[in-house]
């Protein structure tokens, strides 16, 4: 992955092979081995966008196998991730690139400029949500606000999330947010509000960046010897209501327990085992609603599992390592970098924010206002 | 009444009636011909199954299910106003139903808290509707 940040400056496409070499390179692996592909190709003339396949197929002429778009936003490649498994488990493909890759836009997000941005994104929901000035703040704060009128949780709690990422994101000089140095709770209390309860050292980065993975059989990997394969052992998905007036409660979003009853379930291993964790923190209420749909502790009690830093580097369930969204990156498919993290970990590649002996992680994704929900768990082979 | 700079609903036959509704001053909701749930936004089906449906009249009070106050507003026509409060509110009927709460001050607004439906003619074609606290 590229350093995360302003890549206004660079062409996408350039940026595009610069990722995907890599983890090709990463892999012991090379373009003509690639058959399959998920996501976008490189940005260029016609029709290239829409055809993502032949377009790739016209840089490395080897004709893919496989594509499969998948138009989720954050989590389009935590989903791209099962695809690529199911393809390459079905014989349809061999070896799956899986890029996100946000670069050579305005300074901004996704091409606008930050009032721009706040202001489309607002319009992600449905009339009956923006005509009342909603943003994507908003529409977490909501839920923010029931979880603790339910269950007690405090914003403090919250904030824990923040201090936590931040720390990680100290360690890790690809993030955004790294060098500014590590924060307290104070800091985040103090921060401005944004949409109450959230305040902005809650919410995720606007930012450009570049990441890909690349997916194979376990047993071409351990051919190459160049790295301990890590393993996707489980995966799973889980549809929330689109419409939040249609949604049982807001303090909470089925579709993550579905998702993460099914990856846990197909790789045979319970929460407990885990060591390490990447869950998709747009904002810090995602983190403590997702630990606790995904069944990391019970409805309610996401409040008191992340007190007293227990998901910092060292704690009882490090989550975040690189920093997550809120201080390392949130650009294009975001969802990407929660797994590449994890792959650091789990190849006990992760320096200073090494996760000692790591050899279980889990990635829960989530794309719209938790709509919709991914869970993988991926192991050290 | 001064032009409307706010974001305005995107109305297709699905939803005129709702807006009509509005523009009436008496909000109607679809309920169930079959099973008879009231159901909120307007949908092709109910979760029953049934397609049909008629638009009823609700009583417009309700209880606020949960807010936020935004400070932090998408465009500059909502800055303006902000800090405003979104409240998503269950209505008695069953839905819930989002709008901002007027009338009061933000710090005042809490979860549980009764409201009422209220209207204000926007434009001469768009008449919104929101919640102010009862009584």
């Amino acid at each position: 992955m590229t350093k995360q940040g302003d890549l206004s400056e660079r062409v996408q496409a350039d940026v595009y092979w610069e990722v995907v070499k890599e983890a090709l390179d990463d892999a012991g692996l090379s373009l003509s081995d690639v058959d399959g592909l998920i996501g976008s190709a490189p940005e260029g003339l016609g029709i290239r966008a829409s055809l993502p396949g032949g377009a790739f197929t016209d840089f490395t002429g080897n004709p893919l196998r496989f594509h499969a778009t998948t138009n989720i936003g954050a989590s389009a490649q935590s989903a791209g991730m099962g695809l690529a498994a199911m393809a390459i488990a079905h014989g349809l493909a061999s070896v799956v690139v899986i890029p996100t890759v946000a670069a050579g836009q305005a300074p901004g997000y996704a091409g606008a400029d930050r009032n721009d941005a706040v202001a489309r994104m607002a319009q992600l929901g449905s009339p009956y949500e923006y005509l009342w000035g909603t943003t994507r703040v908003a529409d977490y704060a909501v839920v923010a606000r029931r979880h603790m009128h339910e269950y007690g949780t405090t914003e403090e709690q919250l904030a824990e999330i923040a201090v936590a990422q931040r720390y990680g994101a100290t360690l890790n000089p690809l993030s955004v947010n790294g060098r500014r140095g590590e924060i307290t709770i104070e800091d985040v209390m103090t921060s401005r509000p944004i949409a109450e309860p959230l305040k902005l050292l809650d919410c995720c980065l606007v930012n450009q960046g570049a990441g890909c993975v690349v997916m194979t059989r376990a047993s071409d990997v351990r051919a190459q010897g160049k790295h301990v394969p890590v393993v996707m052992l489980g995966w799973g998905e889980g549809h929330g209501y689109l419409d939040p007036c249609k949604a049982p409660s807001l303090a909470g979003f089925e579709g993550g327990r579905v998702a993460a009853d099914a990856a846990f379930g197909m790789a045979g291993v319970t929460r407990d085992d885990i060591d390490v964790a990447g869950i998709s923190d747009h904002f810090t209420i995602n983190v403590l609603v997702e630990l606790e749909d995904a069944g990391f502790c019970a409805k309610g009690e996401g409040g008191a599992f992340v007190e007293n830093q227990a998901t910092r580097i060292g704690g009882r369930l490090p989550v975040n390592t690189d920093g997550g969204f809120l201080s390392n990156s949130h650009a294009g498919s975001c969802g990407l970098f929660t797994t590449i993290e994890l792959v650091r970990q789990l190849r006990h590649d992760a320096g200073p924010r090494q996760v000692e002996g790591a050899q279980l992680g889990y990635a829960h994704g989530v794309g719209g206002v938790s709509q919709v929900q991914y869970g993988a768990v991926y192991g050290r082979a | 009444m001064a032009d409307y700079e706010k974001l305005r609903p995107e109305i297709t036959p699905l939803h005129e009636p709702f807006w009509d509704s509005v523009k009436r001053h008496q909000v109607e909701l679809q309920r169930c011909d079959s099973c008879g749930a009231f159901r909120f936004i307007p949908t092709e089906l109910c979760r029953c199954g049934s397609a049909a449906s008629t638009w009823t009249p609700i009583a417009g009070t309700g209880e606020v299910y949960t807010y936020t106050v935004v400070h932090r507003a998408p465009t500059p026509a909502y800055q303006a106003e902000a800090p405003y409060v979104i409240a998503h509110v269950t209505v008695d009927e069953g839905p819930r139903m989002i709008s901002v709460v007027v009338g009061c001050d933000p710090t005042d607004v809490h979860i549980g808290m009764p409201v009422t439906l209220v209207y204000e003619d926007v434009a001469p074609d768009l008449t919104l509707y929101k919640f102010t606290p009862a009584g």
